[in-house]
């Protein structure tokens, strides 16, 4: 592995790079991680979407595993902000389109780097996707 | 017996009515079951004689000792942990204090400490009125832990008036659920109305027969009342719209000290529900 990680994480609506950006962290279906330096992507499925509570808790420690250096999304809550901050990875939040304009977005630096939670705790939870 | 006496709206004067009904009933337990924000002492003025201290049960994580807390975070059912690295994060308010973690953590390394969130307060109300609240702390999120505390000291063995929290929320479901009759305060204008279609929903799930009474009468429009006569509901009261009532209130004073007259109404509601709940008389729902 090299020393800096060029991976990224987009929440995702699908398992395509044509699927939109979901608008929340914790209950997206799918988690998009693209590697910037190979451009290859793989999908993972977002189980923490059915938790009770907790679920952007669960994701953020998910996607901390994954070794990635920046999330993007549409909002992020306390919760889930507060793993990925001690994580050290970076978040950007408030971004829609497709997962493919958003890392397109992200390699031009046309993003702005989050610094609080966008959304008060159980946002997102009782939606049906 | 138990009656309680809910609101899908704050403000409507939910803590009038309970007391009312406990000092026409002279001899009943009094529960005021909004542990967020009691105010019925403010009325009944009990001798307060007994106070206990309510906690729960917390985990606490020795990072220091170097020790990967991993296996705690995993086994959460409720994700109140997070362990990124060496560092512990964890979430009080979505610890449920199973003690899972201190099982299967390091040994050692993951300790339990107790920690308070209200206490429950046990006095009297002359004459016969034995008066009962809870205090969270407030920020705390352990509304019904405090009111399972409560329930405990429920005395089934007569009378008994909860004063629910306002709202139709998991707090006030806890507060009716073991209710032999429900009473919805409710007002006469649509949010009034609307809130009150919901509890009725709520009560309809828990299968909790109820009843309306309806304050400040002539704020609003008779929606309520037409509602409740065309599904054959029981509307047990009506209490005028009176700058009064409203003074007397904000000194501490009740419906009773408005007029005395209300002693009587109340006395007569809690016969008409107690005939409901042995069967005697109609229960319309
Ligand atoms: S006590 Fe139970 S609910 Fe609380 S953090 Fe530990 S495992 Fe989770």
């Amino acid at each position: 592995m090299k020393g800096k990680t060029v991976k990224i994480c987009i929440t995702s609506t699908g398992t395509s790079l044509d699927s939109n950006v979901d608008p929340r962290f914790g209950r997206c279906p799918y988690f998009i991680i693209y590697d910037t330096d190979t451009d290859t992507f793989e999908a993972i499925n977002n189980a923490s979407r059915q938790a009770m509570g907790g679920a952007g808790i669960q994701a953020g420690q998910l996607i901390a595993s994954k070794n990635v250096s920046a999330v993007i999304t549409g909002n992020f809550g306390p919760n889930a902000f507060r793993v990925l901050q001690t994580a050290g990875i970076k978040t950007y939040s408030r971004v829609s389109g497709t997962v493919k304009d958003a890392i397109e977005k992200y390699r031009n630096s046309q993003l702005t780097e989050t610094s609080a939670p966008d959304v008060t705790s159980h946002y997102g939870v009782g939606r049906s996707n | 017996m138990i009656i309680s006496v809910a609101s899908g709206k704050g403000g409507t004067g939910k803590t009038t009515v309970a007391v009312s009904f406990a000092l026409a009933a002279r001899y009943c337990q009094f529960i005021d079951y909004d542990v967020e924000a009691p105010n019925a002492d403010i009325f009944l003025k009990p001798d307060i004689k007994n106070i206990k201290k309510v906690s729960i049960k917390q985990p606490y994580f020795l990072t220091d000792t170097g020790n990967d807390f991993s296996k705690c975070a995993e086994f959460c059912h409720y994700n109140a942990i997070a362990v990124i690295g060496s560092e512990v994060i964890f979430y009080p308010e979505l610890c449920h204090g199973c003690g899972g973690c201190l099982l299967v953590g390091p040994e050692g390394a993951v300790r339990e400490k107790d920690v308070v969130v209200g206490e429950v307060a046990k006095g009297f109300t002359t004459p016969g009125i034995d008066f009962l609240k809870g205090n969270l702390i407030p920020g705390s999120m352990r509304t019904t832990t405090l009111q399972n505390e409560l329930e405990k000291m429920l005395n089934k063995s007569g009378l008994v008036i909860i004063d629910a929290p306002p709202g139709n929320s998991c707090s006030m479901v806890m507060s009716v659920k073991n209710s032999d009759y429900c009473i919805l305060v409710t007002e006469p204008t649509p949010y009034g109305f609307n809130d009150l279609l919901i509890s009725m929903e709520v009560l309809e799930g828990l299968k909790v027969p109820y009843g309306v009474i309806i304050n400040r009468d002539g704020v609003g429009d008779s929606a309520i009342e037409d509602y409740c006569t065309e599904r054959n509901i029981r509307v047990h009261l009506k209490i005028p719209n009176d700058i009064e009532i409203a003074k007397i209130y904000s000194q501490g004073g009740t419906l009773l000290d408005y007029d005395s007259s209300y002693g009587e109404k109340f006395g007569i509601i809690l016969k008409v529900i107690e005939r409901i709940s042995i069967g005697e008389a109609d229960n319309h729902n």
